[in-house]
């Protein structure tokens, strides 16, 4: 049986998910499944309880995502903060957890679960790992970009979020995405996450539909702005390296030309190469994990 | 099908902007009818705790009797200070930062100046102002002479606030300020700063003077704070259609509250 509650929308959900799709559609939406505890003690109901109608919420809110023709989803369960709430709850979540995520794992969706994660924790592993590098060899301290630090976070399969949606009512991103969402639309819902509706997330959508072509807009004058700043980067170094190696003359305009171009197919390659070897440590991290007897 | 689907969605869209348009129009004829009243509370709806879980206390804000001078000094600018003053004391919690992101194509200055010197009067210590074009940063004389001609005009003292502007060298002015800080951001000061931390990091790892198993978050919020001497924003008030940070120090904000006057430019807001 699918976790991921089968079953279609009626007739009104599906017209307004056919006029929203006319519209430019997020391809990575990002929750902040906040609400839980207040659900449960507005209901007069257990923390626990609470939780459950949680997960049950995400069962249902991938559903609506699935019809709407949104391919990722990530959300936000657990950050290292809500360990510090009591070992009753702790436990019982991360049991709640195993026995619902076990069961995605038959299902065919591109789910990203943020898990014991802060945004600050993950730059910061982002930066330890291009350090790596560099103590590796594999790459020098100047081919650090944000590119290259983007790619070496743990949500580098993923394209950035389109859509960040938090609900609850509460106004802040908790240290969630905190660099991947920085060219999003953010939508702040005060519905509690276990009554979250279809219309909510149309609303949100909506609110992106708004939204996309002024960020749209901002995210390519960043790219640019990062283009120019990497070939301004790449510049400077094989100005620093034509100086040391050169003959005292200064270098005229086409050999510069051909320096640059030179250094900046080396500096890929450099990068390609740091990225494989990145891949190939996480992946023997995780088989290394698997492997490891299980202890009753 | 698809043909009609897309003529709903272009209507469902116009009726959403129609409908702003119409919300908009509204709260500046509002805004008109109240006059003095409003501002104040205006002025009390720049702070967070009035504008989102403390309705008593707004109320109390807008029921004060709305006195043009103070009654002990008679003089109006100190009757206005000493209101302002009395505003921000009357509320539990006065954010330390507030940011003002402007994410507008055209953005006002003297809208933003003005607010500015609001918050530094309410009693706010630091305030940043930040667009994703990097606007205000090109133009930071600019606004530097709005925000003194704001003073002026609001009759606020200048010689006790300092404006600063951040650049991309340390800032190694004073750690400890009790002067009011007004600082003027631009997207080099979000990622590429990281992205700067980070070269560092690597450069002394490189020069073996540490090894990446000493990086910790710790380490690289110190190095951001050396170049960036500013403590995190509590509040940001956006202005402008965008609903997004554009770029807004994505280090800095992982506690950071944001009020958004929907479709509402800086224009408005102030009329």
């Amino acid at each position: 049986m699918s976790w991921i509650k089968e079953g279609d929308l009626n007739l009104l959900e599906k017209i307004s998910a056919n006029v929203l799709k006319a519209g430019p559609m997020p391809k990575h939406v990002a929750f902040i499944m906040d609400g839980n505890r207040r659900f449960a003690r507005k209901k007069n109901m257990e923390r626990q309880e609470g939780h459950m109608q949680g997960f049950n919420k995400l069962a249902e809110t991938l559903r609506w995502c699935k019809h709407l023709n949104i391919p990722e989803v990530t959300v936000y369960a657990f950050s290292i903060e809500n360990f510090k709430r009591t070992k009753e709850e702790v436990d019982g979540l991360m049991e709640l957890a195993k026995q619902k995520f076990e069961r995605l794992l038959e299902e065919r969706c591109f789910l990203n679960v943020c898990f014991a994660y802060t945004s600050r924790y993950e730059i910061t592993n982002a930066v330890r790992e291009m350090a790596w590098g560099v103590e590796q060899g594999l790459i020098k301290a100047s081919d650090v970009s944000e590119s290259l630090l983007s790619e070496c976070l743990y949500s580098n399969n993923s394209p950035n979020p389109d859509l960040l949606i938090r609900t609850s009512g509460e106004v802040r991103l908790s240290d969630f995405l905190l660099w991947q969402t920085s060219h999003s639309c953010l939508v702040f819902q005060s519905v509690l996450w276990p009554e979250y509706s279809f219309w909510n997330l149309c609303e949100a959508i909506l609110q992106y539909q708004l939204n996309h072509k002024s960020i749209q807009k901002a995210r390519e004058l960043h790219q640019e702005h990062q283009a120019l700043q990497q070939l301004e980067a790449d510049r400077a170094c094989v100005a620093e390296h034509l100086q040391h190696h050169g003959n005292g003359k200064p270098a005229d305009a086409q050999r510069r030309q051909e320096a640059l171009l030179h250094y900046t197919a080396c500096r890929e390659d450099r990068v390609q190469d740091f990225l494989e070897a990145l891949k190939h440590k996480r992946n023997s991290f995780f088989s290394d994990l698997c492997s490891k007897p299980v202890l009753a | 099908m698809a043909l009609l689907y897309g003529l709903l969605w272009r209507l469902l869209l116009l009726l959403v902007h129609v409908n702003t348009a119409l919300v908009s129009w509204l709260r500046v004829r509002l805004r008109s009818w109240k006059g003095r009243l409003w501002e104040r509370a205006v002025a009390a709806l720049l702070l967070p705790v009035a504008l989102a879980g403390f309705p008593d206390q707004h109320k109390k804000l807008n029921h004060n009797p709305d006195a043009t001078a103070n009654p002990v000094t008679g003089n109006r600018d100190d009757g206005r200070r000493a209101r302002w003053l009395s505003d921000g004391k009357a509320l539990e919690k006065l954010p330390v930062h507030v940011g003002l992101l402007v994410a507008e194509e055209e953005p006002s200055y003297s809208d933003v100046a003005n607010l500015v010197v609001w918050c530094m009067a309410v009693g706010i210590s630091y305030v940043s102002v930040y667009d994703n074009h990097g606007i205000f940063r090109k133009n930071n004389s600019r606004l530097l002479e709005e925000i003194l001609r704001q003073q002026n005009l609001l009759g606020v003292d200048g010689s006790k606030y300092s404006i600063e502007f951040l650049s991309n060298g340390s800032d190694k002015h004073n750690v400890v300020s009790c002067r009011p800080t007004v600082k003027v951001l631009s997207p080099e000061d979000g990622k590429q700063s990281i992205v700067q931390a980070a070269q560092q990091i690597c450069r002394s790892v490189e020069n073996k003077e540490r090894s990446s198993k000493d990086i910790s978050v710790s380490m690289l919020d110190v190095l951001l704070r050396e170049s960036k001497n500013i403590p995190d924003p509590d509040l940001v008030l956006k202005f402008g259609p965008v609903n997004s940070t554009l770029g807004f120090l994505p280090w800095h904000i992982r506690l950071t509250e944001f009020i958004e006057r929907w479709y509402c430019p800086t224009s408005l807001w102030f009329r």
